[in-house]
């Protein structure tokens, strides 16, 4: 009973400020990208996830390195046997080659699904080990 | 009665010997693995014939288990220095 009535005399003293995370919950509720970020943080032994700008850049620039692709046909929506010109061989060598590029092990079932630039840079991008 | 791979079997073998090929720490060796295997694969890549690219994929499964085998052995002596080829140019 006195419990009672002395708890809304306790409450009315004591502020309650918002926890610094429940505070990060909050804002990043408001931006869902953000709030993923937010989720995955504590999971994560990086400090920041690969744009996607950056993934495009490295990925053009392992294509344009390899000894069989010209340069200059390389484009983000390039496909590697119809624009670049590569045969199933290559095309299993460049996937090594972004692997090895993005620290990556690319699964034999997921490696065979990557056939153009378009998917490799999906697949990175979306890699939350890629580095 | 020799059956001839499949183009799965055979891409998947060819990524098999990549992957081990890149297990080994010394640079020469692991480029030479890496460069005998695409050429091995290029060459025979024109086979049309069932025997010959069975006997081709069998020769190549037995070689993975040679590179993977060596992979290990080597690793136990790997040398102490870097190849120059491996070094970044200023």
């Amino acid at each position: 009973m006195a419990a009672a009535a002395l708890r809304p005399a306790i409450l009315r003293r004591i502020r309650l400020s918002p926890s610094p995370a429940a505070a990060a919950g909050a804002a990043a509720a408001s931006q869902p990208h953000a709030l993923a970020r937010w989720l995955a943080r504590p999971m994560s032994s990086h400090d920041a996830h690969l744009t996607r700008d950056e993934v495009v850049d490295r990925l053009l620039d392992v294509l344009k390195c390899h000894p069989k692709v010209d340069p200059s046909k390389v484009s983000p929506e390039a496909h590697f046997e119809k624009d670049l010109g590569l045969d199933s061989l290559d095309t299993v060598e460049v996937v090594m080659a972004i692997e090895e590029e993005f620290k990556l092990e690319i699964p034999d079932q997921e490696a065979d699904k990557i056939d153009s630039l378009p998917l490799a840079i999906e697949y990175v991008a979306n890699h939350p080990m890629a580095a | 009665m020799a059956v001839a791979p499949t183009r799965a079997e055979a891409l998947s073998l060819f990524r098999s010997l990549l992957r081990t090929a890149r297990q080994f720490s010394d640079y020469n060796i692991r480029e030479y693995t890496r460069r005998r295997t695409v050429d091995a694969f290029r060459e025979n890549r024109v086979l049309g014939d069932a025997v010959a690219a069975a006997a081709a994929f069998a020769d190549g499964k037995k070689q993975l288990e040679v590179a993977k085998r060596q992979a290990v052995v080597y690793s136990l002596y790997a040398p102490k220095a870097k190849s120059i080829m491996e070094m970044k140019l200023q």
